[in-house]
């Protein structure tokens, strides 16, 4: 078990509403494969900021629209891709707000948050595929 | 015990309780005790919505029993507390919970937002004044 590759798919909407219910669901299989509780926080926080911009940037809202998380789970890493059938974005523009100038903007802190809290973050497909990796610890 | 197991038994992970908002108002302090998270969505737009309405100027956000915050849940704060400066009130950010201190440190907000304890903020229990709940 402890040597063996694990991997699930979540497919979902572009609804905001149905975005937490999956989370929940993705975290409970990132639970089960995770002993390390920070750890798990962590990744909670950065899928959560991950589905969001699915959401919101990469689908507008738009529930007709598809995201998929996939998680994989290997002894050394817990990976998580979210893609979405957006447009993608410029990721070298995207904006840091802990900056002292910028602090008091009300968005641009979810990429800082799964930089900060992921040991990889990176994207693909434009923009459109987020790929967030943890290293195992426990 | 996990401390997420302890998430799950709440319901945290399983969209119950959400977020709940305890109002104690004792003009010019409202103080709304939150308990669950404060994320994109419903939770979010419901303390908006609730300390956008109070009447008082001094606004105390008790965050000692939130689980979880994203930065939707971050911006939510410093819209609340530019919209206080600007109208010559006070947001206090009261008892941040471990999981939401961290996040202000990562984000460089604890410099900026008005953080206290419970001992400058608290409205004692024997206070006069309005006392209800929502849950979102």
């Amino acid at each position: 078990m402890e040597h063996e590759a694990l991997a699930s798919e979540f497919v979902f909407t572009g609804d905001p509403a149905a975005m937490i219910a999956v989370r929940d669901r993705i975290m409970d299989f990132v639970h089960e494969h995770c002993a390390d509780e920070q750890q798990e926080i962590d990744i909670m926080i950065a899928v959560q900021e991950g589905l969001a911009n699915a959401v919101l940037h990469g689908s507008g809202n738009d529930p007709s629209k598809i995201i998929r998380c996939l998680v994989d789970v290997t002894p050394e890493a817990i990976t998580i891709v979210i893609s979405d059938s957006g447009q993608g974005f410029d990721t070298a523009v995207a904006t840091d707000s802990t900056d002292d100038g910028t602090n008091l903007t009300q968005h641009g802190r979810g990429i800082y948050l799964m930089r900060s809290l992921m040991d990889e973050v990176s994207y693909r497909r434009g923009g459109s595929e987020l790929r967030l990796k943890k290293l195992r610890t426990g | 015990m996990h401390s997420l197991d302890v998430l799950r038994n709440k319901g945290i992970f399983a969209g119950i309780d959400m977020l709940r908002i305890d109002i104690q108002s004792a003009p010019p302090v409202v103080k709304l005790l939150c308990s669950g998270r404060i994320v994109l969505g419903v939770e979010a737009e419901t303390l908006r919505c609730m300390a956008t309405s109070r009447p008082e100027r001094r606004v105390v956000v008790d965050l000692q029993q939130i689980h979880a915050m994203d930065a939707a849940g971050l911006g939510l704060l410093v819209e609340l507390h530019c919209r206080a400066q600007q109208r010559a009130g006070l947001l206090t950010v009261a008892n941040p919970s471990s999981c939401v201190r961290r996040l202000m440190a990562l984000t460089n907000l604890e410099s900026v937002l008005h953080v206290a304890g419970s001992a400058g903020t608290r409205i004692a229990d024997d206070d006069e004044g309005e006392r209800c709940a929502m849950t979102a």
